[in-house]
């Protein structure tokens, strides 16, 4: 899930999904020998996996701003992961509450191995672990029962940090109900999508002048303002971990073709000559109001050319964030230009209506044997819509 | 390019040779790898081992080559087999440590000896490239907790094991496995991302896990590198902006390791280890041999050790709040408790395997004497294995006081545990799984590691 950087992102800043529904999915696979576990079943587990994950986040004001230190899915993601697991097995209070504290002992990685290639494996980490943690507590592992109240349990993976009980369950507010989250339009860290939304609405000032083709040559220096996050700071990527996490990269991506898709990042693409010849030209400013969060930062990209001619475009809100999010049609129509690259068109359309009436599916397996490949036809006695 | 200190690192691990361990090294390291295997001999008996091997034997084993201490005909995969030793080897907390604070053998021999296993026939290590294998482990895990003022005094935040022995692990099975200078350095990388867990499961039974995970981790860092896995080349490195390894320290000034000359000289030629005589933490030891002695002093007074004579305990030790129980309930946290230990070595003379079982923990006449234990932390008792001591003073109902002292225990590094006493713990340990002629069989094998020539037969 997080191999391309392409999944959801929250505020608080984590990637919530990619840590509990690889979990919760596998889980209900093994299951189904033994247990029916409906969509319903699996929706409650997946929300609380979620949960779990943005009210840890909002123990620590240092989880408001873009990390520094430790990548947020190894740390929220893999107790999002127990809970969602532990949800799923229908573990008692005083087991829960051992899987908590069993998987904050597999919690933590440091950043600096964002934009490189181990960076997926900390969600899968955060997913594997989790239902690790939730596994062994089931079977009687036992760990310190306050482990989310202690500085030295949740709180050795923040400098200050302030936990707080959580509601009780009458009319329970779930986060997600007032913060959504943002969803990707193309496969690189989230800072860079107000960066692609900004170069593409100059480029288009850009070309008004002449053809379809930016003037490259004309152009005499690129400048894109950016908050101050060392890890996506990179002048000239060399690989595509390190171009995935380049506010640099996807501006002057996004200037040569005008917006960014998944074949952005390909190997040829990353190294042909334009790119590299404007790269040379880019540089980043960091405007001291432009926030390092998710929820406030802004992109400016500014072109000037060599007759001294100035044009930007600025973006504030990038389409895709929760406060302008996807349709439904663009929603899809990501899902299906994903998944149709490993999966027949039957099963990409099979696993969209399962998911749509999530709710009302009385033996999710359904969903994993989409995804192993399985014909339609020889599901729809399954599918009990 | 520039030498990194993550390079150096790597550099190390991938051209250290034989030949360059001492015989101080060889001997002491030795020593480590005969205690360790004790330790998880009898580790192998507890419930957290169990569940933990139970686990692992429910997960589907492709590659079931690797045993499990204290199971013969029991197999695993090689980072399974690593998980569930490497959980008893600290399940008691009765394994060895070092200064700066941390477990280290525990981290690194399980891995080890899954891997050998794990080697096809045509490659498998000799004995002396197993113990260098093994001293590269502990070299890096060493020489991380030097980055950090943070380590030498007792944790706070992340159990030591957890960071420095994930890497120590990583370090030790891509030496046994040959990983090219490129792959070391990714597997030091990756591991970094595998580890970290607090200190608040401490004296609680998950934090065996910590060490299980810290061994198995490491040697699936190794692996992945081995498969061309690729992480922050500088991961070591100070990095502004972004933490690599310093994520788990506040305070991190990382330096080069030197390349392997003629004379490397391993820490563990200047700094040795403390193993334990009894399983609880390392603190609880001054507390005992100080009661212990107080004891004496009594029973020279008195007669006899009688506990109504006593009208309170006072127990002088450095500030470290996850050992200092007044009331443990479990096991897990009798270990990590200066009144248990206290109390205990009082009222039996000594502390053993028994001394934690629930019968013994609460046994009517601790509970009564402990009771009576009152806590002082003294500012000049530092909370740091090296500079620490243990202070028991008796007040008696009749006025007189009694008191003990202790500032080296026995089997610290100051004060080792002779041959004989590490051959009596040993023989103890694994008498509860083995038969007399494998016990003297492991005995003989370690003591000629060198010159072992397939080291999977360990």
């Amino acid at each position: 899930v997080h191999s391309m950087d392409f999944d959801d992102t929250w505020h608080p800043a984590t990637h919530p999904s990619g840590a509990v529904l690889p979990a919760v999915i596998a889980l209900s696979e093994a299951f189904s020998q033994k247990k029916r576990i409906s969509g319903l079943d699996l929706l409650l587990a997946f929300n609380v996996g979620i949960e779990v994950q943005g009210r840890l986040l909002h123990f620590s004001s240092e989880a408001r701003n873009i990390p520094k230190r430790f990548h947020p899915p190894t740390v929220v993601g893999t107790m999002g992961s127990a809970a969602a697991c532990a949800k799923l097995l229908a573990l008692d209070q005083l087991k829960c509450k051992n899987a908590l504290a069993v998987a904050a002992s597999y919690a933590g990685a440091p950043l600096a191995n964002a934009a490189t290639q181990t960076k997926p494996l900390h969600v899968g980490n955060a997913a594997k672990h989790g239902l690790e943690a939730a596994c062994l507590a089931s079977l009687g592992v036992q760990g310190n029962r306050q482990i989310l109240d202690m500085e030295s349990g949740m709180g050795a993976f923040y400098s200050d940090y302030s936990p707080q009980s959580l509601p009780t369950l009458q009319s329970y507010p779930w986060l997600l109900d007032q913060q959504d989250v943002a969803i990707k339009r193309f496969p690189a860290h989230l800072g860079t999508h107000w960066v692609a939304d900004a170069a593409a609405s100059v480029r288009r000032k850009l070309v008004e002048h002449g053809s379809n083709l930016l003037p490259l040559d004309k152009i005499e220096k690129v400048v894109v303002k950016v908050p101050e996050v060392r890890y996506v700071n990179r002048p000239a990527p060399a690989s595509e971990h390190e171009a995935r996490h380049s506010f640099q990269f996807v501006a002057c991506s996004a200037l040569l073709d005008g917006g960014m898709s998944v074949a952005s990042f390909a190997v040829e693409n990353i190294h042909r000559a334009a790119l590299r010849e404007l790269l040379r030209k880019t540089r980043l400013e960091h405007p001291a109001d432009n926030e390092p969060s998710f929820e406030n930062l802004y992109c400016e990209v500014s072109v000037t050319l060599r007759d001294g001619c100035a044009f930007s475009g600025r973006c504030d809100t990038f389409y895709g964030h929760w406060r302008k999010p996807l349709r439904k049609e663009d929603l899809e129509r990501k899902f299906q230009s994903n998944a149709s690259q490993v999966l027949s068109a039957e099963a990409v359309e099979g696993i969209i209506e399962t998911v749509y009436n999530l709710e009302n599916v009385q033996d999710c397996s359904v969903l994993s044997a989409f995804l192993s490949g399985q014909s339609a036809r020889a599901l729809s006695e399954k599918l009990h819509l | 390019p520039e030498e990194t200190v993550t390079s150096s690192f790597a550099s190390f691990i991938h051209g250290v040779q034989p030949k360059q361990l001492s015989k101080a090294v060889c001997h002491r390291s030795k020593r480590m790898i005969l205690d360790s295997i004790g330790v998880g001999l009898v580790g192998s008996r507890t419930h957290v081992f169990n569940i933990a091997l139970q686990y692992c034997r429910e997960l589907y084993s492709s590659a079931a080559v690797s045993s499990v201490y204290g199971k013969p005909g029991v197999k695993l995969s090689p980072t399974l087999a690593a998980f569930t030793n490497g959980v008893a080897t600290h399940s008691m907390d009765f394994d060895d440590t070092w200064h700066p604070a941390t477990h280290p053998s525990g981290a690194v021999l399980p891995a080890l000896l899954a891997a050998s296993q794990m080697l096809p026939p045509s490659t498998k290590p000799n004995g002396l490239d197993f113990l260098l294998a093994f001293n590269v482990g502990l070299e890096v895990q060493g020489r991380l907790m030097h980055f950090s003022s943070e380590a030498h005094n007792i944790p706070k935040r992340f159990h030591p094991p957890s960071v420095v022995g994930t890497m120590g692990s990583a370090a030790a099975t891509a030496k046994l496995l040959s990983l090219s200078t490129a792959q070391c350095t990714h597997a030091l990388g990756i591991a970094a991302s595998f580890a970290g867990a607090p200190m608040a499961n401490a004296a609680t039974q998950a934090k065996p896990l910590h060490m299980g995970n810290a061994t198995r981790l490491g040697f699936e860092a190794a692996l992945l590198a081995a498969r061309g896995m690729e992480a922050n080349p500088s991961i070591l490195d100070s990095i502004p902006g972004c933490s690599g390894f310093s994520a788990f320290y506040s305070a991190y000034e990382p330096k080069p390791l030197a390349v392997p000359s003629d004379h490397h000289e391993f820490l563990l030629e200047k700094q040795d280890i403390a193993f334990k005589r009894f399983p609880a933490h390392l603190g609880m030891h001054w507390v005992v041999d100080a009661a212990l002695s107080v004891r004496n002093l009594f029973i020279n007074y008195a007669g006899s050790f009688s506990s109504s004579l006593i009208r309170t305990v006072v127990l002088k030790v450095p500030v470290s709040k996850y050992i200092n129980r007044p009331s443990p309930s479990s096991e897990h946290e009798a270990r990590h408790s200066f009144q248990f230990n206290a109390c205990t070595a009082l009222l039996d003379g000594e502390v053993n395997l028994s001394s934690f079982t629930e019968n013994s923990i609460h046994r009517q006449e601790l509970r009564e004497l402990l009771d009576k234990v009152v806590v002082e932390h003294p500012e000049d008792n530092v909370a740091n294995f090296d500079k620490m001591y243990g202070e028991v003073a008796l007040l008696l109902h009749s006025g007189d006081v009694l008191t003990g002292k202790c500032d080296t225990f026995y089997g610290h590094w100051r004060n080792p545990l002779s041959r004989e006493s590490l051959l009596k713990k040993f023989r103890s340990n694994a008498s509860y799984v083995l038969s007399d002629e494998k016990i003297e069989a492991i005995i003989a094998t370690v003591d000629n590691l060198e010159n072992l020539s397939d080291s999977s037969q360990l």
